[in-house]
């Protein structure tokens, strides 16, 4: 039985409107346990993002409480929550938020520049984390000379680089053509099973949940289905 | 990081080039008209001591009482020894003698009967001296409407208004009527040689400019002078400076009971002068004020804008594990990086720019042609002063890292969320 990494207890956001309050997510459970490959799918403002950010500790609950890599999320100070995200948590935008002046090697190596690392070891591990996603040759050009499809490989790299635990991905096809979208989601499910890495999608793109182990299906806030999917579909 | 950081300033423009030359232009602006503003007002004052008071000015203690008069009687003597002095004690200053007088201008006709008469206001100055600077300093070959300045004894400049009420022409004879200065009378005669508008209607009216060794001929002063002025090197008034002066020479004759001993005043304590001055210096420091204040809005604004502008930026890098605190902190050391360059350049360009303007000026007589009652200087010059050095830093680093560390607290302020939403992340 492999171990819950991310654990979510009755948790409610709320934020204010106007004079009154906007319910995101009602009295969420669900747990999320090493390597998986899950999507928290559903139609627009159905909580998906709130949900992401909270496990990606960009956000706290206002009720319940959210653990994450063992760190209840409501206790984190902003330094304790870029600390969980710099080590444990890698982010994947429906853009790519390359950082244009970069080059694409640099990009990956910010995260590793965070961490101290040596010059070697980012070179090292930024190289490696390039060559995963089939762009070992493009470290020197800048993100303005790439493709759509190679930026977001860019993206994923930069979110892998540092070998984190958790991989969040909000919509991260919305901008590609089906072909790249399909290479780019067979290169993130080969790293989850190579590296073991939990990926967890935002999404309702149905290409996306073609490739997801398991979809929750969240809807008004609340989770209405936890539906585990064979793994023979996905292949 | 730090080098990771610097490298992204070097290669974006907009976070680079362009602040830094909206930083450099701003402190440009701030250190040159700040310059010119005090070069101007000072222009002003300096108007005073050219024409009247030096930035210090030896006189007998009699001839001090009751100057306003242009008493020559109880002028100086033994002007010479007393100038050779003057330049041992204090070479840091330029001396001359001058010899202020009244009389009337007679103008004679063929049979030498008078055709005209008026009242002159004479100055004598050192024309003839191979190193005098008086004419230049005076402006006078510039301030000339007809003919040209004196080049030999016996000739002399009249006021353009003064030649026109007399009907006078360059190389007419005139005569000087007045008395010497033991009371007797003294006639003297002149060829016109140019005439002269200095722009200030109280020097052009019956302004009559002579050599000095004429009027001490003319007046019987030899060896005399009215007044010695002193005119420091820098050709700038430092009251500081000209105080020491005047203690040190007054010390020399402090014990003398001699009424017509020397006495030196600094340009502060002659016409009411300190009371201008003060209204001067007050008047700078709140126009240099207001300028500074306006430039620090609009370069805050830069820094302001600039860190918006990066807010996509910084959403990435919270993403990415970077804390908001080390975020806003190379947000502020960019912005001093950014400032202090920005400042450094453009004191630099605003302090050699000042520079030229001080020494070579900008000529505007052709625009003060028609301005006969105000005492402006000609030529628009700047003034270097110490507060230059550091003056554009205040808009340039201090309002460029005030606008910064405000736009980066909407770091702070907003749920990371929030601004991720913000920020389209």
């Amino acid at each position: 039985m492999k171990e819950n990494i991310i654990t979510i207890e009755h948790v409610t956001k709320r934020y204010p409107v106007g004079e009154g309050e906007f319910t995101a997510l009602n009295d969420v459970n669900i747990q999320f346990r090493k390597g998986e490959f899950a999507g928290i799918v559903g139609p627009s403002g159905s909580g998906k993002t709130t949900l992401l950010n909270i496990i990606g500790s960009l956000d706290s609950p206002t009720e319940g409480k959210a653990v994450v890599m063992g760190k209840n999320i409501s206790e984190l100070n902003h330094k304790d929550s870029a600390l969980l995200r710099n080590l444990h948590l890698g982010f994947i935008f429906q853009v790519y938020n390359l950082l244009p002046v970069y080059t694409v090697f640099e990009n990956v190596e910010f995260a590793l520049l965070l961490q101290n690392k040596t010059v070697t070891e980012r070179k090292k591990a930024v190289m490696e984390s390039l060559e995963w996603v089939g762009l070992g040759k493009m470290a020197n050009k800048k993100p303005s000379k790439l493709s759509g499809g190679e930026g977001q490989r860019v993206a994923i790299a930069r979110a892998m680089v540092k070998r984190p635990e958790i991989v969040l991905a909000d919509e991260p096809t919305a901008n590609l053509d089906s072909a790249n979208a399909h290479a780019i989601l067979k290169t993130m499910k080969t790293l989850n099973k190579e590296l073991n890495t939990t990926f967890l999608f935002s999404t309702h793109d149905e290409k996306v949940m073609g490739y997801l182990e398991r979809m929750v299906h969240l809807e008004d806030g609340k989770v209405k289905q936890d539906e585990i999917i064979e793994a023979k579909k996905t292949e | 990081m730090i080098k990771f950081l610097f490298k992204g300033i070097l290669r974006d423009k907009s976070r680079s080039l362009s602040p830094i030359i909206v930083i450099t232009i701003g402190v440009v602006l701030t250190v040159m008209l700040s310059g010119l503003l005090k070069g101007m007002l000072t222009d002003m004052i300096d108007q005073n001591a050219w024409f009247e008071t030096g930035h210090v000015k030896v006189m007998s203690r009699e001839y001090a009482k009751n100057k306003d008069q242009l008493p020559n009687d109880l002028a100086l003597l033994g002007v010479d020894t007393l100038m050779q002095s003057l330049q041992k004690e204090f070479p840091f200053m330029n001396w001359v003698k001058r010899i202020r007088f009244g009389g009337l201008i007679d103008v004679p006709d063929a049979q030498g009967n008078s055709k005209g008469q008026g009242p002159a206001s004479g100055m004598a100055i050192d024309l003839f001296s191979p190193h005098s600077v008086e004419a230049r300093r005076l402006n006078i070959a510039k301030s000339l409407v007809t003919g040209s300045v004196p080049s030999k004894k016996g000739e002399s400049i009249i006021g353009n208004e003064f030649a026109e009420k007399l009907h006078l022409k360059l190389g007419d004879e005139i005569t000087y009527i007045g008395s010497t200065m033991n009371g007797e009378m003294s006639f003297k005669n002149f060829r016109v040689s140019g005439t002269i508008r200095f722009g200030v209607a109280a020097m052009d009216k019956g302004a009559v400019i002579i050599d000095i060794t004429d009027a001490q001929e003319m007046l019987d002063m030899s060896d005399g002078a009215g007044e010695l002025l002193g005119f420091f090197n820098s050709g700038i008034y430092n009251d500081k400076k000209a105080q020491l002066v005047t203690e040190e020479f007054n010390e020399h004759y402090v014990q003398s009971d001699d009424n017509f001993a020397p006495i030196m005043f600094r340009l502060k304590e002659q016409n009411n002068l300190s009371g201008y001055l003060d209204f001067v210096n007050s008047m700078s420091t709140i126009l240099v004020s207001i300028f500074v204040f306006a430039m620090s809005i609009v370069l805050w604004n830069t820094g302001l804008l600039g860190g918006l502008r990066r807010y996509y930026e910084f959403g990435i890098r919270l993403a990415l594990g970077e804390s908001k605190g080390h975020i806003y902190r190379s947000l502020i050391l960019e912005a001093i990086l950014i400032g202090t360059i920005g400042s450094i350049i453009g004191s630099v360009i605003g302090l050699a720019g000042t520079w030229y303007m001080q020494v070579h000026g900008l000529d505007l007589s052709g625009f003060l042609k028609n301005a006969t009652s105000m005492m402006m200087p000609s030529i628009l010059r700047s003034q270097l002063s110490p507060e230059l050095i550091y003056i554009g830093f205040i808009p340039g680093l201090l309002a460029m890292v005030l606008g910064n560390m405000l736009s980066g607290i909407g770091i702070y302020k907003r749920e990371t969320a929030t601004l991720f939403k913000e920020l389209e992340v």
